[in-house]
């Protein structure tokens, strides 16, 4: 095979690696001439080599990552004895493509020897086979090597970036008692986001009753009195006309909300924190600042169109009326029947639409968006791109796919840097125009410094209710974890973030939270949001498929908060 | 060879029992509770259902949910047929009447007001309120509700409701073992036990992909595409990528290693590179 060929296959063959390691396994090419080594979550390939030797390599690698030949325990002893090393190879590497026959591919059947794998039914017995004096040949070229040293970097590498959690962030203390922490916020916060949001119903009684309220009251609260049947000019006021029309209900004067902008700029808006250890607020301890975007040249002003997310996000925020003289529908408008009915009697054309149905028509909804910038998502993420880009990418999409619906967005990115300097960038206030300035303004963040999510979470909110101007109200997070700040440790922060949310909701305001591409601290951020207002999804392009469910999920529980109080 | 054993009957759906789920649900339907059949898409849930309503000698109504599926589109409503309106039985209220076993195909589909109408049917009572006929129906003997759905992808954000899901006996699905699946494809698709092997084999591995960019694993389901296409007398290569790679995802890179990998496992021996 062609070089050119071979430089193009090998990312492909990641699939066939992953599948027969059990996990997830990404293929490299190395310099021409190395032999095939793997670093447990990487394997690396001689571009260079046939197409048959590559899955050979491949499959030996892949099958020995399965098998747990590469555990730390085992590879210790060979880090310093690279003759040991080889010779625990030539057996484990029969004996792992043995114990993986069942889903190896029938080409490669005739790879592992199975004399060799009949020696050794663990890699424990491989290593003392290989430490012993009894003669092993060498392995076959195409098995690679072993290279226990960088295996077990590598390792250890992972290790610590799991215990950390955050590897953006300087850890200012250690987190100790954790859970203990988390416990005593969740006592606190008596009523718990999640009673509401559960797309169950909520498992509590109170929940129940209170959707049943509000299922019940949907059905007669609108649609008005039915119209005369005496009176002609009704039928023509019937749902065929402006079916399709689609408008806000925001009003928003534009006179306060300059003045609430030279407010911002000039001092800030103080907020409270919660404080978990001594069960009380703060006062005015955290300033935000709305700090005005800058643009870089460079910056790509492209607006991509996000068709796929409109389908799903089209029937969010619409008001669902029941519909009178409609042409098809689930109930029968009696009204309208006796009316075409009479109509009929009488010798004229009856109207055919006497049905009622229920539909979602005008648009009430504003969304803020809140974008993490914070030092983490500068992390490699998933498919070879930075947390930040997925993300960037997520929220264009989202903000564009809402915008055209004809809801009112706002997009604010958010990073801080200690509670006097919380800084919030409006890359698109609810009342900017969705243009390429915006797109330009977005492309242009740098992640950078820590968050403080609960003051974020503060301030939108706060943003959203003054500006938003409709009924219905959501605050979306794109986070990749909870962040560290100044004093404002791990189960600190999540406490003042999930008080943070549980005001918001109080106050009718929906919240969600999404994490795209790998997130380090997702466990902790499904803690805070709750399990139905949190998703995490791999790639921008999964957005279509759970946005839905989570965002009506939380327009729903916000709305029986609001009625409630 | 297992698929030898269900064969004395020729008219049974083919359905090939993988434990003790034919037993369970028997014993469900009898003692007329409600059974949901949990699994992902394409691993023979509603296969199932139809070897059932066989055995039973009942008939089968399927209602496919999805999500604007009304109350009304479930018991019925009434139309208008010249100058009176005229009640028409829906789905679920001709399956009360007849008593036959009524299946709601992915019932997380519908919207969650809809699926309450099932609950007095689903639990002692076995009764259906229609309330727009002011009546309340008391199933017919042998009557049977079920429902499935796929717990997999998003569980999280679209579940059953708790009062839904504890009135029904839950029957757990997953992908066959290996070699019942081979029988499997073979007898559904008329292809030779090698053949049938290969695609199976491929299957597992696909299965063993944690997530790799693809929703849902290959079911049972396209692997017997495949193996069809390949009965049809198209290559097996280009057979797989119709039947495989092509409905498991969209995105370009994904297909392009679903490709390599069918390349490998299913291609040509002597030619392993194409």
């Amino acid at each position: 095979m062609a070089d050119g060929a071979d430089a193009d296959r090998l990312p492909t063959l990641g699939m066939l690696a992953s599948a027969l390691a059990g996990r997830s396994v990404a293929i490299d090419a190395q310099r021409p001439g190395d032999p095939t080594w793997t670093d447990g979550q990487t394997v690396f390939i001689d571009p260079a080599l046939p197409a048959r030797a590559c899955l050979e390599a491949i499959a030996v690698q892949a099958s020995m990552i399965a098998a747990g030949s590469l555990d730390p325990d085992i590879l210790r002893p060979l880090a310093r004895h690279s003759r040991l090393a080889t010779r625990y190879l030539a057996v484990e590497g029969h004996r792992a493509l043995a114990a993986n026959a069942d889903v190896l591919p029938r080409v490669l059947a005739s790879l592992g020897d199975p004399d060799v794998a009949k020696r050794s039914n663990s890699p424990a017995e491989s290593l003392s086979l290989a430490s012993g004096k009894a003669a092993i040949g060498d392995p076959p070229p195409e098995f690679g090597v072993i290279r226990a040293k960088k295996l077990l970097a590598a390792g250890a590498r992972a290790a610590k970036q799991d215990e950390q959690e955050n590897p953006g962030h300087v850890p200012r203390s250690k987190r100790q008692q954790e859970l203990s922490e988390f416990d005593d916020g969740e006592v606190d916060d008596t009523d718990s986001p999640d009673l509401f949001s559960s797309p169950v119903g909520g498992g509590g009684f109170i929940g129940k009753w209170l959707k049943k309220m509000l299922s019940s009251a949907r059905k007669t609260g609108s649609g008005g009195g039915p119209p005369g049947a005496d009176n002609p000019t009704h039928r023509i006021n019937s749902g065929k006309r402006g079916a399709h029309a689609v408008s806000s209900l925001a009003a928003a004067t534009s006179e306060n909300v300059i003045d609430h902008e030279a407010d911002l700029s000039s001092r800030g808006v103080k907020y409270p924190e919660w404080d978990v250890n001594r069960k009380s607020y703060k006062p005015d301890w955290c300033t935000v600042i709305e700090i005005e975007p800058v643009t870089k040249g460079s910056a790509s002003p492209a607006i991509d169109d996000a068709i796929g997310l409109r389908r799903p996000l089209a029937r969010l925020g619409m008001g669902l009326h029941r519909r009178h003289r409609q042409p098809q529908g689930d109930d029968i408008d009696i009204d309208a029947a006796v009316e075409a009915h009479v109509e009929a009697m009488a010798g004229s054309v009856p109207d055919e639409a006497v049905y009622l149905d229920s539909l979602r028509r005008q648009r009430d909804l504003s969304v803020l968006l809140l974008l993490d910038i914070s030092g983490s998502t500068a992390e490699a993420g998933t498919v070879g791109r930075t947390v930040h880009e997925q993300q960037r990418t997520a929220i264009a999409n989202l903000t564009v796919a809402l915008h055209d619906l004809g809801d009112r967005v706002a997009l604010y990115a958010y990073y801080s840097q200690g509670r006097a300097a919380v800084s919030m960038i409006p890359v698109k206030r609810f009342d900017d125009h969705l243009d390429s300035q915006v797109s330009r303004r977005l492309n242009s963040l740098e992640p950078g410094a820590y968050s403080r999510l609960g003051a974020a979470i503060r301030h939108g909110s706060a943003v959203l209710e003054a500006r938003g101007g409709t009924s219905r109200r959501l605050l979306v997070v794109l986070s990749d974890g909870l962040a560290y700040d100044h004093s404002y440790e791990r189960a600190y922060g999540a406490a003042d973030a999930r008080r943070a949310l549980t005001e918001a909701r109080r106050r009718g305001t929906g919240c969600v939270c999404l994490t795209v591409g790998a997130g380090t601290d997702v466990e902790s951020l499904r803690r805070v949001f709750g399990n139905t207002a949190h998703a995490s999804i791999a790639r921008p392009d999964e957005l279509a498929s759970v946005i839905g469910p989570l965002f009506r999920s939380a327009i729903r529980s916000a709305e029986v908060r609001r009625r409630v109080s | 060879m297992n698929g030898a054993i269900p064969a004395a009957d020729p008219t049974r759906p083919y359905y090939q029992a993988i434990g003790n789920e034919e037993a369970v649900f028997k014993a469900a339907y009898r003692q007329g509770l409600s059974v949901v059949l949990k699994g992902p898409t394409g691993c023979g849930k509603t296969r199932f259902v139809e070897a059932m309503a066989h055995d039973l000698g009942r008939t089968l109504i399927t209602v496919a949910c999805h999500d604007d599926l009304t109350t009304a589109d479930l018991v019925g409503r009434y139309l208008l047929r010249g100058g009176e309106t005229v009640w028409v039985d829906g789905p679920l209220t001709r399956a009360v009447r007849e008593g036959a076993i009524c299946y709601l195909d992915e019932v997380v589909e519908a919207r969650q007001d809809t699926t309450v109408v099932l609950h007095p049917l689903a639990d002692y009572r076995r009764q259906l309120p229609i309330e727009r006929l002011g009546v309340t129906l008391d199933a017919a003997p042998g009557f049977g509700l079920v429902v499935s759905y796929n717990p997999g992808y998003q569980s999280v954000l679209k579940d059953l409701k708790d009062s839904t899901r504890q009135r029904m006996v839950a029957i757990e699905f997953g992908f066959p073992a290996a070699q019942i699946e081979e029988g499997i494809v073979e007898h559904e698709a008329g292809v030779d036990s090698a053949t049938a092997a290969e695609l199976v084999r491929f299957g597992q591995a696909i299965r063993r992909l944690e997530t790799g960019g693809l929703r849902e694993v290959a079911s049972t389901r396209v692997l017997i595409a495949a193996a069809r296409l390949i009965a049809e007398g198209l290559p097996v290569c280009t057979a797989a990528e119709a039947a495989i790679a092509g409905p498991l995802t969209d995105d370009v890179a994904v297909n392009r290693s679903l490709k390599q990998m069918i390349n490998v496992y299913l291609g040509d021996p002597n030619r392993p590179d194409h």
